[in-house]
């Protein structure tokens, strides 16, 4: 049997506030987890059932600033860029397409949702029922953006396109997905996805070696001996954790993620080529092209300061250029620091008074002490001020 | 405090709080509702502040975070060192709450729209500030 399918990326209804389905403009679906795009693990998912050909199909642009850092992932994925209603649009030729060059059954799903289905099942309950569209949900009998279509329905396709895929020409015996699934609304669910691959709870595993229970790093990653990595916790391909610097309680640092010195990173995720500044906590967040999420109090800020967020550079000459510069800039920098920093004391430091007086036994003073001429402050210096409180 | 304290606006506000920031024991409040962006430069602010405050035997609160400002205030960890209030008001109030008795009946009157509360030794005029 031929079965294909057609997989869109974007086209999220709306009309659920804070569901927008991306971080700065990236999508989830092209973001990694735990070291792969979910749109590469979709793909590889569909090819191990044995689904000959796939179509991708975003609403986003690739050119985009942002965007492009998350692009470089997969490049045998073909992708066709289409907006608003012509995503709809290109999806529906795509089934012609199929259709018409033989395939027997076509997979409609669009990320959105993450969804584990055993789609062997769910051909086998499409072919029981007879159905001309199939559409799997969840145990509340919720939709999770997927379908089986016959290649013959051409009618219900366009149907179910036009509509957005919120409604069926005819309705049908829904598939109830037993599986594992993530709606990927928001990024709390991308967080959340990470978090349960790192546990086992679904089939996203690791793209790296586990160096010890629990503790996945990605090839190329380096981690400072004075760093600390608690387990579950993952970091991805060629990332970077310096010196002091703690990971722990299920974070996730994908690859070219760059952790500075001495900051904590507490069940959070940095997204690709994110650098995280130094001394800083970042917890409880998903951090990535400048912006970080906050699960906890459920707000996303943009953080316009490198030092604080800012991005690794994409291709390997600049980061290389950018690399090679620091190192050279290093010496002269302390140089110039070294000559031109201020000095903490702006005047010499006064000895106390007691210090200056004869001493009982020895009739003389402690120290002696150069006039210096400066003046003496309001309160000696050994005198300790204590701040009222009350009636203290 | 202004939407944005990226390094110029910073420099621009730290100017104008300075006078009641070197006082003798000021007790500020800064009210942060309005603050939507605040990168390192902000925070450089804020600690200098409450340094000078603290220089001069005063003390420096926050009130009303936005959640923007308090984000990065945890991201920076400067959020520990701060006392932070739901609202201005109780931040306000909070000053008063060590007074000796005596002095409270006097200042426990309701001070709308007077964030700084005049310190003991002030009695004879202390200026209020609201920022």
């Amino acid at each position: 049997m031929d079965v294909r399918a057609v997989v869109l990326i974007g086209g999220a209804k709306g009309d659920v506030p804070g569901a927008q389905e991306r971080i700065g403009g990236v999508p989830f679906a092209y973001l990694d987890v735990l070291g792969l795009p979910i749109v590469e693990r979709v793909q590889r998912r569909l090819q191990g059932f044995g689904v000959s050909c796939i179509s991708f199909i975003s609403d986003s642009p690739c050119d985009s600033g942002p965007f492009a850092h998350a692009i470089e992932f997969a490049p045998t994925i073909p992708h066709v860029h289409a907006e608003g209603e012509q995503l709809w649009q290109t999806a529906e030729e795509t089934f012609v397409k199929y259709a018409e060059g033989g395939a027997d059954l076509i997979f409609a799903l669009r990320i959105g949702p993450y969804v584990e289905v055993d789609y062997e099942a769910l051909v086998q309950h499409h072919l029981d029922h007879h159905c001309a569209v199939t559409m799997a949900v969840d145990s509340d009998k919720e939709p999770l953006d997927l379908f089986v279509l016959s290649a013959s329905a051409r009618t219900d396709a366009a149907a179910l396109f036009k509509n957005r895929m919120q409604r069926m020409r005819r309705e049908c015996a829904p598939f109830y997905v037993t599986g594992y699934f993530n709606r990927l609304e928001t990024t709390a669910d991308l967080r959340r996805l990470a978090v349960d691959g790192l546990l086992a709870k679904n089939a996203i595993r690791p793209e790296g070696a586990e160096i010890k229970p629990g503790i996945w790093v990605g090839t190329g990653a380096r981690i400072h001996r004075k760093a600390r990595v608690i387990a579950p916790a993952f970091i991805g391909a060629h990332a970077k954790v310096r010196a002091a610097a703690l990971i722990t309680r299920g974070t996730v640092i994908e690859h070219y993620g760059d952790v500075d010195c001495g900051t904590v990173v507490e069940n959070s995720s940095v997204l690709p080529f994110t650098r995280v500044g130094a001394g800083l906590d970042v917890m409880h967040s998903v951090v990535g092209f400048r912006r970080l999420a906050h699960l906890r109090q459920n707000v996303e800020v943009e953080i316009a300061d490198q030092k604080i967020v800012g991005m690794v550079p994409l291709t390997p000459l600049s980061r290389l250029a950018g690399s090679t510069a620091a190192l050279f800039a290093f010496l002269p920098m302390q140089i110039y620091r070294g000559l031109t920093a201020s000095s903490q004391r702006t005047s010499a430091a006064e000895c106390p008074e007691s210090l200056e007086q004869a001493h009982i036994v020895l009739d003389a003073p402690v120290v002696e002490v150069p006039a210096t001429g400066a003046e003496t402050s309001e309160f000696p210096s050994h005198l300790a001020v204590a701040r009222r409180y009350g009636d203290k | 405090m202004p939407e944005k304290m990226n390094l110029k606006q910073a420099r621009k506000f730290l100017k104008e709080v300075e006078p009641f920031l070197i006082s003798d024991r000021p007790q500020v409040v800064f009210d942060m509702s309005q603050v939507r962006h605040i990168d390192a430069a902000g925070v450089d602010v804020l600690l200098r502040c409450m340094r000078e405050t603290m220089k001069h035997d005063g003390d420096l609160k926050l009130a009303s975070l936005s959640p923007q400002a308090a984000v990065v205030l945890e991201l920076t960890r400067a959020g520990r060192l701060f006392e932070i209030y739901e609202t201005s008001t109780a931040a306000a109030k909070s000053f008063s709450c060590f007074l000796p008795n005596a002095i409270k009946h006097v200042y426990a009157q309701p001070l709308d729209g007077l964030l700084q509360m005049p310190s003991d030794s002030d009695q004879s005029g202390g200026a209020g500030l609201a920022a």
